[in-house]
């Protein structure tokens, strides 16, 4: 968004934050190793590049799939299957490897049994004969147990810590502002329904949910069943019913009002609900809930993901509610208020811009203990599917075998450096958000 | 003071009522059918033509004091179609096939009807003569058999129309093709004609009838409470209840859970109340100094090094320590696992002898307990320290010519450490967490490994108990937290 004037509070706050050398060095650090996992596949990955091959110029980084046919210099062909290649055993005229030159989750059985970078390490070239490895063909952070490599393990995992983090934290965010503005905005004498529609509430919601879902639940489970798209589409018509029903009831509701005695205004507690929710799911042990429902469902990131949002919405919607409670004593809210702006509007365009500050600073926090519990999840082994290879699940290895020190300092590192970045910049933020900073040092 | 207490044993209430109702939705949708786990028996196996009389009595007995076959809820909205409780002997993916016959047939009763057929087909199998009476074609009879069997297994579980249509048709024909099912065909006939019933003329309007029922017997009443009179416990037969100690049997040990997690509980709360008190012992002066002395070079490089030491995942820092304070190829200072030596304490030893043997087992894990609530602990100090210093009576005190340290000590100390107790209640929850991961890599036998172990080996009452537990546990952190609060600080009153 334009800020008007050089001297608006974002644009003050920026400068604060441009001025925290830690927080800045955070940010690189962070942009440098979102891009390493955005690149992962052609950073570490055990197909050349490029390569050119007889009189073919081929890119078999680019094309995992593929199945090469090609001619070589003495007129004879040769069959390249992409995914079981081993191309260090190709003759190839040119060739420009990744940086690493291994794929995560891919064994080398000729260096298996935890070697060290700096040990000795063996490949069987074409002809059969073992010869060491040298260069960028080397582990360069060594392997473990089943001879996969760390480097490309470390490159790989920042996919899945980084992911969680953004993942997780978005649904976070989005339940903790949604909830936190309207909890604020609106306190408990703000919102209210006549009698009559309250009336009609819980049959509208019982025979809408009814009506679009549980009689049709089979049909949904089958189109599911089927293909995705069909079941998008029912799912669609369910909620379409079910809408319909709602609305309806309501409508029945406000019709009913004009009874006297159903004519009566009563407030929905908006503020007591939100505030009464967040008590109840911030005194959840979330670490253990985390585990116990990866224990029965099926393994997967996923299911991560989304309970780690569901669970630490919290804390930002309690600063977001803070916030507003400010904000709408403010006079332009009043202003705005009597321009006849729609509620939505005003919090949307008017108040959340200005309360978003406190969010952002407990996201950033969030990122960082979502990056934690990830790594101790699949360092125990729980909720990932197993056989991804994680900074967390190398760790773990490392714990089978502690001469192995590689396995356990490299990923450590790369999540203490990750958490400490996320921190920091959290830090960085509150400390650029906070005007009292001018005088006060912290 | 009684009446606050009170209050706040009444504000935690729906918190309980909703972690036991998580805890009960998890355990319900445990994967697997309880009665096998219990019985030690496999169903995946298809050997269905073996099982003695008795295992299925068992069976039956246990499904039925189980209640599986009952509401999952106190009040249930449902179509007028679907019965309220389900046959006592259908098995949890029966179940859900069952239900969906009802819905296809509009009537409970004859999709009742259909089952039971389906089910005496199968029982049937299990009666046919002894196959060493056929003669030569024994075992190609056999294989028959247990094909039809297996068939019919499949129809119980199966809740598609379409695809049970079919699964009859198949079977129709291989009963008329071979003489030597002529014992089953009776059966048979049955199970098309009920079905036949159901499905000419469904009542499909009952599917659109909207029902709410009250269920005064239910599966998460008799989780919580039991079978028996609710209040006082007396006369269950099968459940006591989880709310008077009856947390079900573990799948693995066969024992009562509660008698696993009272062994294993020590532990747990050991390690976390002394690593909590430890940690306020050591944060809470070094955040008084650190404010005290602001922007000096101690607190300038204690906050930094705190603030590290916040950010290093509580597993590496374990596995780190082990592998150079407990490798006999590095340093070997300290036992590497257990809370004692394999051989045990000897006999008739004294507290000191105790303490001795036990200490160098307890140090790694305290230490990695600690540091992580270190940095959070003192940094709240900190600031709170630093707020209570600006204050006007503590300029007063200074005025008086107090010395530095009783002006700290005595005048600012109790008001900064308000904020510092009431983090308790952070500080509880996290330790209980973090507990699961250095009680696996230290092995100490405490409740988080137990959640561990019993994830690994898919023991899922042992895994709803402990996280119960656990949020009950925290549920007391907090008030605890609460009370010392509201002892501490004289602004606020109890009365209201």
């Amino acid at each position: 968004m334009k800020a008007p004037t050089s001297h608006s509070n974002r644009q003050r706050a920026w400068r604060q934050f441009r001025q925290n050398t830690p927080a800045m060095v955070a940010m690189v650090f962070l942009t440098l190793l979102t891009g390493m996992a955005l690149l992962a596949p052609y950073l570490a990955n055990h197909r050349p590049l490029y390569a050119v091959v007889g009189d073919a110029r081929i890119w078999p980084a680019f094309h995992p799939d593929k199945t090469y046919t090609l001619t070589m210099a003495d007129g004879q062909t040769l069959r390249l299957q992409n995914d079981i290649t081993d191309w260090r055993k190709v003759p190839m005229e040119r060739v420009v490897w990744p940086v690493i030159t291994y794929s995560p989750g891919v064994n080398d059985y000729n260096n298996t049994g935890f070697v060290a970078p700096n040990d000795p390490q063996f490949m069987v070239d074409a002809a059969g004969k073992t010869v060491p490895l040298s260069g960028r063909l080397k582990h360069q952070l060594g392997t473990n147990n089943t001879g996969k490599d760390v480097a490309a393990g470390l490159i790989h995992g920042a996919r899945y810590s980084l992911s969680i983090g953004f993942v997780a934290m978005g649904i976070a965010g989005f339940l903790g502002i949604l909830l936190g503005a309207m909890a604020g905005y609106f306190g408990d004498r703000q919102l209210a329904m006549r009698r009559g529609q309250w009336l009609m509430l819980v049959p509208g919601l019982l025979l809408g949910w009814m009506y679009g879902f549980y009689v049709r639940r089979y049909l949904l489970a089958d189109a599911a069943a089927t293909s995705p798209i069909a079941g998008a589409l029912q799912l669609c018509w369910s909620v379409l019913i079910a809408a319909g029903i709602l609305l309806l009831a309501l409508w029945a509701g406000k019709w009913l009002s004009r009874m006297r005695f159903l004519h009566h205004r009563h407030f929905i507690p908006v503020d007591s609900l939100v505030s009464r929710t967040i008590e109840v799911v911030h005194s959840l042990p979330v670490f253990i809930l985390i585990i116990t429902v990866a224990a029965i469902t099926r393994p997967s990131l996923l299911h991560v993901m989304v309970i780690i949002g569901l669970t630490s919405w919290t804390s930002i919607a309690r600063l977001t509610r803070a916030e507003f409670l400010k904000i709408r004593q403010l006079d332009y809210i009043s202003a705005a208020n009597a321009l006849g702006f729609s509620s939505m509007r005003i919090i949307l365009r008017h108040a959340l811009p200005n309360a978003i500050a406190p969010a952002l600073v407990s996201i950033a926090f969030g990122i960082a203990a979502a990056i934690l519990i990830e790594s101790s999840l699949s360092f125990l082994g729980v909720g990932v599917p197993p056989g991804t290879v994680t900074w967390g699940s190398m760790v773990n290895e490392g714990r089978q075998q502690f001469s192995a020190w590689w396995l356990v300092v490299f990923p450590g590192l790369l999540i203490f450096t990750t958490v400490t970045a996320y921190n920091l910049i959290g830090e960085g933020l509150r400390d650029a958000f906070d005007p009292r900073l001018g005088e006060t040092t912290s | 003071m009684g009446r606050y207490i009170l209050k706040r044993i009444l504000y935690f209430i729906p918190t309980l009522v909703l972690i036991s109702l998580l805890a009960f939705i998890i355990s319900i949708q445990a994967p697997g059918d309880p009665v096998d786990r219990l019985l030690n028996t496999s169903s995946a196996t298809g050997e269905m033509l073996v099982e003695s009389e008795l295992v299925q009595q068992q069976r039956m007995q246990l499904r039925e004091r189980l209640g599986l076959h009952l509401p999952v809820f106190y009040v249930s909205f449902s179509s007028l179609s679907q019965p309220a409780t389900l046959p006592p002997a259908l098995r949890p993916d029966e179940q859900q096939a069952f239900r969906r016959i009802v819905h296809t047939m509009g009537n409970n009763a004859l999709a009742g009807d259909y089952y039971k057929s389906l089910q005496h087909l199968y029982q049937l199998h299990q009666d046919y003569p002894a196959t060493s009476e056929v003669g030569s074609s024994g075992d190609s009879l056999r294989s028959g058999l247990q094909y039809s069997a297996a068939s019919v297994k499949a129809l119980l579980q199966e809740g598609n129309a379409q695809r049970v249509q079919d699964k009859l048709q198949e079977l129709q024909n291989l009963y008329t093709y071979n003489i030597y099912f002529k014992p089953l065909q009776d059966g048979m006939e049955e199970v098309v004609q009920s079905w036949q019933k159901g499905t000419t003329n469904p009542s499909l309007w009952r599917n659109y009838i909207p029902v709410i029922r009250w269920h005064g017997d239910n599966q998460y009443h008799r989780w919580l409470l039991g079978d028996g009179n609710w209040l006082t416990g007396k006369g269950s037969t099968y459940q006591k209840g989880w709310i008077r100690g009856d947390m079900g049997t573990s799948y693995t040990t066969q024992l009562p859970v509660r008698s696993v997690i009272a062994s294993r509980i020590g532990w747990s709360l050991f390690f976390t109340f002394s690593s909590v008190l430890l940690a306020y012992l050591i944060s809470v002066p070094i955040g008084m100094k650190a404010a005290a002395a602001r922007n000096s070079f101690f607190d300038r490089s204690s906050s930094v090094l705190l603030f590290l030491l916040y950010s290093m995942p509580a597993f590496w820092v374990a596995t780190l320590l082990l592998m150079n304070f407990a490798n006999p190829d590095v340093i070997r200072l300290f036992p590497s696992s257990g809370v004692a030596p394999t051989g045990g304490i000897p006999e008739g030893s004294s507290w000191w002898e105790w303490l001795r043997i036990t200490l160098p087992y307890l140090v790694l894990p305290t230490i990695c307990y600690t540091y992580a609530q270190l940095a959070f602990l003192s940094r709240i100090t900190r600031v709170a320290a630093l707020e209570v210093l600006q204050q006007d009576y503590i300029r007063t005190a200074r005025a008086k010519g107090l010395s530095e340290g009783k002006v700290l000590y005595r005048h600012a100390f109790r008001n900064a450490l308000l904020p510092v107790i009431t983090v308790f209640a952070n500080v509880f929850p996290a330790a209980i967490g973090g507990s699961v991961i250095l009680e696996t890599i230290f092995t100490i036998p405490g409740m988080g490994r137990a959640i561990i172990e019993a994830i690994y080996q898919e023991d899922y009452p042992m895994i709803v108990s402990v996280f119960t537990l656990t949020g009950v546990l925290t549920l007391c952190g907090y008030l605890l937290a609460d009370i010392l609060y509201a002892m501490t600080d004289p602004r606020i009153s109890w009365k209201k």
